[in-house]
């Protein structure tokens, strides 16, 4: 008897665990991300880029389209000059309803998250195997309290110099440099061939990139990310030696006048290099790529090329500093398959050369590489061999960002000992407030 | 003994049966008409409403609150007015602020006043540099930041930079907006060129509103054109001085175009207005509650400004 019910109990719970099965596996079926089917409909994307960037965007939809011919765009376009986080949060406030965005701000997606307004992509991560296309690296980047937020879709080599082949030619100047010694050692060539050495347009926000990378170059990632987490004060000796550093560097006559940087725009400045050829470097973005194509007419790797930002022998040399642009998905996306369908897309090998053919770098492992110029290359291959650290500005919290930006356009107008002291203070009395 | 005065507590004599009966047709007409005002009035009061007095409203309720970015939001009661006077970079708007204000009425009223008092010596003869002028009033305000842009930027493609260099004066060529001792000088010229029409059309409306026969008794009295213009339509043209430094006043206090375009409030805030701190805090830093906290600090400026004229000026009209 003992054995019967032993055996009946067997086979019932054999069925039951064959129902189970199947029913796991009709539920699977049907929980399998929408975008395995054909998906159709409108799909809103809350977009606030511009110029030759909204034209890549826009090829990005037609391939999407293309690929899923049921689906039709709708942009709600946002007009920004600069920092667009608040015309995308006016956006949402004001009751704009999309289904993706770009984002390119890590503090800005932690925001977003916290509020919960994005949903988590974890799931669609796996089921859609974005793994197979992005490295485990861009997935991290991504990501915010150990979850997944942003899709990736290209990036910027921000350690990058861009440089004008004509200029370095008239100094004299026939390989890069690779040192921090043999970098300063060219501003006596380029001076003399009334170059300016480097362009800081540091009337909104490109001086900082030179903190970042000589912080980043001196400490490291690891501190780079205690110190935007505010693990560690802005008063520390990292912060203050990086700017005696930068001190030291204005001091040799790298950047002009601190009127001229402060009066001078991103625009200013490229136009300094690339157009006029009265300024040697600039650190800028890969978005400079195309404008130096589309805006000045010129040829990447002969009218101009990049050369990464000097070793300066304190033991991080291996890092390289980027920028994402990712797509995010809203928790109250109202075309959810679409929208997954394309986060989806983007990471595939045609949407990954459509950003390529557009001057920029795709994070896809999936992309042609021999669409990408010597100067897309360049900066691909840096990335690809370096530490990654996202640009320290967009980690920080919006209340401390722009007072980070102010704080170091006043050192600039006076690079003193008392004025890194009192820098340094100030951020630290903000940053308090700010986490 | 106990007779009370009752005509001292009211001098008037006392009315006629006739008198109180249209006394009480006159009040009854006024009761009557009362829905009628008020349903002829009731459009501009909803729109009033919608457009002022709900946000005046909301933002009085945000600036009790703290918020940052989409975060949820906390009730702080007063503590946003207390921060905002605490806040050195707010110190630093409020004087920015008044040397922007008073300089830039200064400036535009005054240009403003010349130029009207020199077209009204020959009214039919100015009539195209009038029109020109006040032609600049009507370009949009980021418009004009983008033209003196083009003057003031400090590479080879400045106007400014470019003139001085073309005329031996290279010495002098400055990155003008770059330089915080600089920059706030540009800025109130640039915003002052553009505000000059609006004052040179409403004095030269108050010169022509001078009486002819003032003008020829002064002629007749032998005064030469510079006196009459210093000693008679100088001084009565300051009804159109007086509404012109008004509005100057309220414009040059909410100018924010200019500003945003020219130099972003820098460099280091040092053109940072009241109004532009308020457009920083609230839309670019997101805290709507601050800002709004901000905005009500302006609002009292403003209303300090008007309340006194506006009372001046309903005053006059009775």
């Amino acid at each position: 008897m003992r054995s019967q019910k032993s055996q009946n109990l067997h086979s019932r719970r054999k069925r039951v665990g064959q129902v189970a099965a199947v029913a796991a596996g009709l539920a699977t079926v049907l929980a399998a991300p929408s975008f395995a089917a054909d998906v159709s409909g409108t799909l809103v994307l809350l977009d606030w880029a511009s110029g030759s960037e909204q034209d890549m965007i826009k090829a990005l939809e037609d391939g999407f389209v293309k690929a899923n011919p049921g689906v039709q765009f709708k942009e709600i376009n946002l007009t920004v000059q600069g920092d667009a986080r608040g015309a995308i949060r006016a956006a949402l406030q004001s009751g704009e309803k999309a289904d993706i965005f770009i984002n390119t701000w890590p503090a800005f997606r932690k925001e977003l998250a916290d509020s919960g307004l994005l949903k988590d992509l974890g799931g669609l991560w796996d089921s859609a195997k974005i793994s197979d296309n992005l490295s485990q690296s861009w997935k991290d980047l991504g990501s915010s309290g150990g979850k997944v937020y942003g899709v990736t879709y290209t990036f910027g080599d921000r350690s990058a110099m861009f440089y004008k082949t004509d200029t370095m030619k008239k100094a004299g100047i026939d390989t890069q440099p690779k040192t921090w010694d043999e970098f300063v050692g060219n501003f006596k060539k380029l001076q003399a061939a009334n170059v300016v050495p480097v362009a800081v347009g540091a009337k909104f926000w490109s001086h900082t990139e030179w903190f970042e990378s000589m912080y980043e170059h001196l400490n490291g990632v690891d501190m780079a990310a205690k110190l935007t987490s505010h693990q560690i004060p802005w008063t520390d000796a990292s912060v203050k030696n990086t700017l005696k550093k930068w001190a030291e560097l204005l001091k040799a006559g790298c950047c002009g006048d601190a009127n001229t940087m402060l009066a001078m725009d991103w625009d200013n400045a490229s136009d300094g290099v690339m157009k006029a050829g009265t300024y040697g470097y600039q650190i800028i973005g890969m978005w400079n790529n195309d404008r130096a194509q589309a805006t000045d007419g010129l040829k990447q790797g002969t009218d101009y090329s990049i050369t990464q930002f000097p070793a300066m022998g304190a033991g991080h040399d291996d890092v390289s500093s980027v920028d994402t642009k990712e797509f995010s998905e809203f928790a109250g996306a109202t075309n959810p398959a679409a929208a997954d369908a394309f986060l989806a897309w983007i990471t595939t090998k045609d949407a990954a050369n459509i950003v390529a053919q557009h001057g920029l770098a795709s994070p896809s492992n999936k992309v042609d590489a021999s669409l990408y110029g010597p100067v897309q290359k360049l900066a691909a291959d840096a990335v690809a061999n370096a530490k990654l650290q996202f640009v320290m500005g967009d980690l920080l919290p919006g209340d401390l960002v722009d007072e980070y930006r102010v704080q170091l356009q006043k050192f600039l107008q006076d690079p003193s000992d008392a004025t890194i002291d009192a820098v340094t203070q100030d951020l630290e009395t903000k940053a308090a407030s700010a986490y | 003994m106990s007779e009370a005065p009752a005509a001292s507590f009211s001098t008037a004599p006392p009315l006629s049966g006739g008198d109180q009966r249209k006394l009480a047709a006159a009040r009854w007409r006024w009761f009557a008409d009362m829905p009628a005002a008020y349903l002829l009035l009731a459009p501009v009061l909803v729109l009033f409403a919608f457009s002022v007095v709900y946000p005046l409203i909301q933002t009085i309720w945000l600036s009790f609150w703290d918020i940052k970015g989409l975060y949820p939001p906390k009730f702080a009661g007063i503590g946003n007015f207390i921060t905002l006077f605490h806040d050195a970079t707010f110190q630093r708007a409020i004087v920015t602020t008044l040397l922007w204000t008073v300089c830039t009425t200064v400036l535009s009223v005054t240009a403003g006043w010349i130029i009207a008092l020199l077209c009204s010596m020959a009214p039919r003869q100015t009539l195209i540099p009038r029109v020109l002028i006040f032609a600049a009033f009507g370009v949009s305000e980021a418009v004009t930041g983008y033209i003196w842009l083009g003057i003031f930027r400090p590479d080879a493609g400045g106007l400014l930079n470019s003139l001085l260099q073309g005329v031996g004066l290279g010495a002098l060529a400055h990155p003008w907006l770059g330089d915080s001792a600089t920059a706030i000088w540009c800025l109130i010229i640039a915003y002052s060129w553009a505000q000059t029409g609006l004052p040179l059309i409403l004095i030269f409306a108050a010169t022509q509103a001078v009486p002819r026969n003032v003008l020829e008794a002064a002629y007749v009295d032998g005064a030469t054109p510079w006196d009459i213009m210093r000693r008679v339509i100088a001084p009565l043209s300051m009804q159109g001085v007086r509404v012109a430094v008004f509005i100057n006043l309220l414009g040059s206090l909410r100018a924010f175009d200019t500003i945003y375009v020219l130099t972003g409030g820098g460099p280091v805030r040092s053109t940072e207005t009241i109004g532009f701190f308020m457009f920083r805090e609230s839309f670019t830093q997101f805290k709507l509650g601050y800002g709004a906290a901000a905005t009500l600090v302006l609002l009292v400026a403003v209303l300090i400004i008007s309340i006194p004229a506006i009372i001046q000026r309903t005053a006059a009209a009775r």
